[in-house]
């Protein structure tokens, strides 16, 4: 009976474009959504609007885990980690955020005995910053991809640590606990820090290494005409770039929605006085 | 202050996890390779290099680094690792080029014609001298580099080859002081090669 592979995981073998089934990546993006569907049916008010952003937010989740891109990063080329990791925190997250309930996530909260933690978080900003960060440092040190993505269960936990991840990072901005402590400019200051700031140290070392940080990726037969030096120095360019238009666009939907506000209220004012 | 000093504790380990994962690789005056107990000296041998020429590999690799290596073409992994490794290497530091010779041996002479050796070479660096020869004169040549001689597997148009999986690096003083098994990383090639280049 030939071997499963659940998760992706780094391969002792040249890159090839045939397809691998990963069943355990299907049931973790499936099952999610299996679930969703029939706890807001149960609850009877059912937000499409809401459950679109929540199956966007799996299908991303599914992309950035499966082959090939799963199966890429896992193993072969640094820069598919890294733009795995960018799907898992700048995409997965925020959109599974925005599409859970408020009841919904209390629900789950409340059974794991993690609302007030979640929510003493949520008002932090800069343990938010520093615990995401932390945990872009610790998953991107040489020694942990070495050890994690060579082992299926390491590699599961590493993308669902990616998810967490980006949970923590828009939990201020985007917290389905709907509690919101720092005025807009605060939440926009907060997730350029959070997202571009302390991240430029190891995306610098990535770009500007003499040599090749992952020996994972470094002895991984090549894939493209890329070396893997090449390959990192792209790894460190998507880290420090790729963020700009998701952040970017975040901060200018936040100004805007601020200024209308603001300016709703002057008239009210106005209209009152 | 509690709060303060619970920032900074904190702050202070992500700086620590920062340091760990951006460690710059470590160069020092020792080898990093597997060191070899007693050097052997460089072996004997002449075959024909991808011009037709022949090609004695004391004679030719004299006063440099020699890194020697048994290979063939249709190596699906650890033959084109190692020549990529070696590659890059040595375009990022050119001066290096000047002195360490990348001499690769066919173990595959069917497959591995000329034109497709020197085509294979070129691929990773164009200054690495590709050699084939008769199935006995290679066989020659492994004995006398004392590396396991080449097996085949397998029957059709994609056999496979067994052949020995490292490199051997000769320095100018004519001594195999260390070989390089497949997973040998850049920063070590970068440290042994500038050792290796100084033990003339």
């Amino acid at each position: 009976m030939p071997e499963i592979n659940w998760w992706c995981v780094a391969l002792d073998k040249p890159w090839s474009w045939q397809w691998i089934a990963y069943p355990g990546i299907w049931v973790a993006s499936i099952a999610p959504m299996v679930v969703y569907t029939v706890a807001v049916r149960r609850h009877g008010s059912v937000d499409w609007r809401k459950a679109r952003f929540f199956y966007a937010g799996m299908i991303v989740f599914w992309i950035a885990s499966d082959w090939p891109l799963g199966t890429l990063g896992a193993g072969y080329m640094a820069s598919a980690h890294m733009v795995q990791f960018l799907l898992y925190t700048l995409g997965a997250a925020p959109l599974l955020m925005l599409g859970t309930p408020e009841w919904m996530a209390r629900g789950i909260l409340d059974r794991l005995r993690l609302t007030k933690a979640i929510e003493w978080l949520g008002g932090n900003y800069l343990v938010c910053a520093l615990l995401y960060n932390g945990i872009l440092m610790a998953t991107h040190a040489p020694g942990t991809v070495e050890v994690l993505r060579r082992n299926q269960l390491g590699s599961a936990f590493m993308d669902v640590v990616w998810v967490l991840a980006g949970i923590v990072l828009w939990l201020p901005v985007i917290s389905p606990l709907g509690r919101r402590v720092a005025a807009p400019w605060g939440r926009m200051a907060y997730l350029f820090v959070a997202t571009a700031v302390i991240a430029i140290v190891p995306a610098s070392f990535l770009t500007f290494a003499t040599t090749p940080v992952y020996a994972i990726y470094e002895l991984a037969p090549r894939v493209t005409s890329l070396s893997a030096r090449e390959d990192q120095q792209l790894a460190g360019i998507i880290m420090k770039l790729a963020t700009i238009p998701v952040v970017w666009t975040t901060i200018a939907v936040m100004w805007f929605r601020w200024a209308r506000h603001e300016e709703q209220a002057e008239e009210k004012a106005e209209v009152t006085a | 202050m509690n709060v303060v000093r619970h920032r900074a504790l904190i702050l202070a380990l992500i700086s620590v996890l920062a340091v760990a994962a951006c460690r710059a690789p470590v160069t020092t005056d020792q080898l990093q390779g597997v060191k070899v107990e007693n050097p052997t000296p460089k072996p004997e041998f002449t075959l024909t290099d991808t011009e037709g020429s022949p090609y004695d590999f004391a004679e030719e690799t004299e006063g440099k680094v020699a890194l020697l290596y048994f290979g063939y073409t249709s190596c699906p992994d650890i033959c084109p690792t190692h020549m990529a490794q070696i590659a890059e290497v040595l375009e990022q530091y050119p001066q290096l080029e000047r002195e360490v010779e990348v001499v690769f041996v066919t173990v595959d002479p069917e497959r591995d014609t000329p034109e497709r050796l020197r085509q294979y070479l070129d691929s990773f660096h164009p200054s690495f001298v590709g050699l084939t020869g008769t199935p006995e004169e290679l066989e020659a040549a492994q004995r006398a580099a004392n590396v396991p001689v080449a097996t085949f597997d397998g029957e059709g148009p994609d056999y496979t080859v067994n052949h020995a999986a490292y490199v051997i690096a000769y320095a100018p003083d004519g001594l195999s002081h260390s070989i390089y098994p497949f997973g040998t990383r850049q920063a070590q090639w970068n440290n042994d090669l500038r050792v290796l280049a100084e033990m003339g």
